[in-house]
């Protein structure tokens, strides 16, 4: 699917969530897609630019990887070339692939921090494609669901839990329906620590 | 418990086992061994390249809708590669950063099946959750091994597991939480018991 589509109409400068069965392309030379490409050549003739050092940098990587290939490369450090590469390009439209996968959640942590401050501070306009509606329900500005060729709902935050994909649901979730389906009253909640907090006071009520 | 691989340094016992790594590994020497050895390998590139799937397989799996699918999608195929490695007589099934990209339905059903079948598992991920699917945890930090054993006594190690960048998982993360204020007494590894034991 033409990921320019996606975003048709819809204002710069956020971060938008995408989740759906498809695979994304782009014929746009403003758009940037993330993923784990395996570029010919090493990190340093990929990058091809001054900045490369810097933006390397940027994705939590140094410039020890510069003369590997792409083959030499696991799929975490693919990305963050990919990213880095998007950096070097400036391009107006970042589109991350899956990108949460293969790191961990302090690397998630970061990455997020990052795109977040492209978006203000230098007006991109970021998609985040992913099947974990955790990653994006504290970070995006709306939540989009495509089909094979169309955008089939847009979700605004305030509606996240009534939209949730059965087939992803997160823990959290399936948790508080398990307790929902048992009697105990208790509301949706995203954060673990929010949830202790409703059960403790729930346990205290009994 | 049976040695099943010793490779690099990294014991990989007779046992469903979680590699937990962080993001620099690459698995590529491994797989390379492990195709010696009645194993199949499947990652995002590599796996099964024809695709023989029972039709018995994809209604137990529920994507009967895959069978006449014209485009289908990177997801589509990583499951019809997974499908597809269901027919083969290997014993191991390896699988390297592959299953986060599928939905949880799917994920559940399919380790279900394997271990049904008496297939061993070797799942490598960096997705926490993933670490409550197989019965042993090996935790893998610039190809050492930084912790291993059973799961429940791995996930207990919190700090280290902090600082190598990981959460706990959601539920033991809730329980240890729950344990500590005082409205449980262990440490729970799954929803519906610790759900049981506060509907009580």
């Amino acid at each position: 699917m033409e990921v320019a589509k996606i975003l048709e109409n819809k204002p710069k400068g956020y971060i938008y969530g995408l989740m759906g069965n498809i695979n994304l392309t782009t014929n746009n030379n403003n758009y940037s897609i993330i993923t784990d490409y395996k570029f010919n050549g090493t990190v340093e003739e990929y990058l091809n630019s001054p900045k490369a050092a810097s933006s390397l940098k940027m994705v939590l990587l140094d410039e020890n990887v510069m003369p590997k290939n792409a083959r030499d490369l696991s799929i975490g450090e693919l990305k963050k070339v990919s990213l880095a590469k998007a950096l070097i390009d400036g391009k107006d439209y970042l589109v991350l692939d899956y990108f949460d996968k293969s790191f961990n959640h302090k690397e998630i942590d970061y990455f997020i921090r990052l795109i977040k401050r492209m978006t203000s501070d230098y007006h991109k306009t970021v998609i985040l494609f992913t099947n974990d509606i955790t990653i994006l329900w504290n970070n995006i500005e709306e939540l989009l669901i495509v089909d094979e060729y169309f955008v089939i709902n847009t979700i605004p935050k305030e509606k996240y839990f009534e939209f949730i994909d059965k087939l992803n649901e997160p823990e959290i979730v399936r948790f508080t329906k398990l307790m929902k389906e048992l009697g105990l009253y208790i509301e949706n909640y995203k954060d673990t620590q929010d949830l202790l907090k409703a059960i403790y006071r729930l346990k205290e009520q009994e | 418990m049976n040695e099943l691989f010793n490779v690099n340094n990294k014991v990989i016992y007779d046992i469903n086992t979680t590699i937990l790594y962080t993001s620099s590994f690459n698995y590529t020497d491994d797989a390379i061994y492990y195709l010696n050895n009645n194993c199949i390998v499947i990652t995002k590139d590599r796996g099964m390249d024809t695709f023989k799937i029972s039709n018995d397989i994809f209604e137990l799996f529920h994507e009967e809708k895959l069978i006449h699918k014209k485009d289908l999608t990177k997801i589509d195929e990583l499951k019809l590669k997974i499908l597809a490695s269901l027919n083969t007589n290997k014993t191991v099934f390896v699988f390297f950063d592959v299953l986060t990209y599928l939905d949880k339905d799917f994920k559940e059903r399919l380790i279900r099946y394997l271990i049904l079948n008496k297939k061993r598992i070797i799942n490598y991920t960096t997705d926490i959750e993933e670490t409550l699917l197989l019965d042993y945890l090996v935790v893998l930090h610039e190809n050492k091994i930084i912790m291993e054993g059973k799961k429940e006594l791995v996930l207990q190690e919190e700090k280290i597991l902090k600082k190598l960048g990981f959460n706990l998982p959601f539920i033991v993360e809730l329980s240890n939480g729950l344990k500590y204020y005082g409205v449980i007494d262990k440490v729970y590894f799954n929803n519906e018991e610790l759900v049981n034991v506060l509907w009580k």
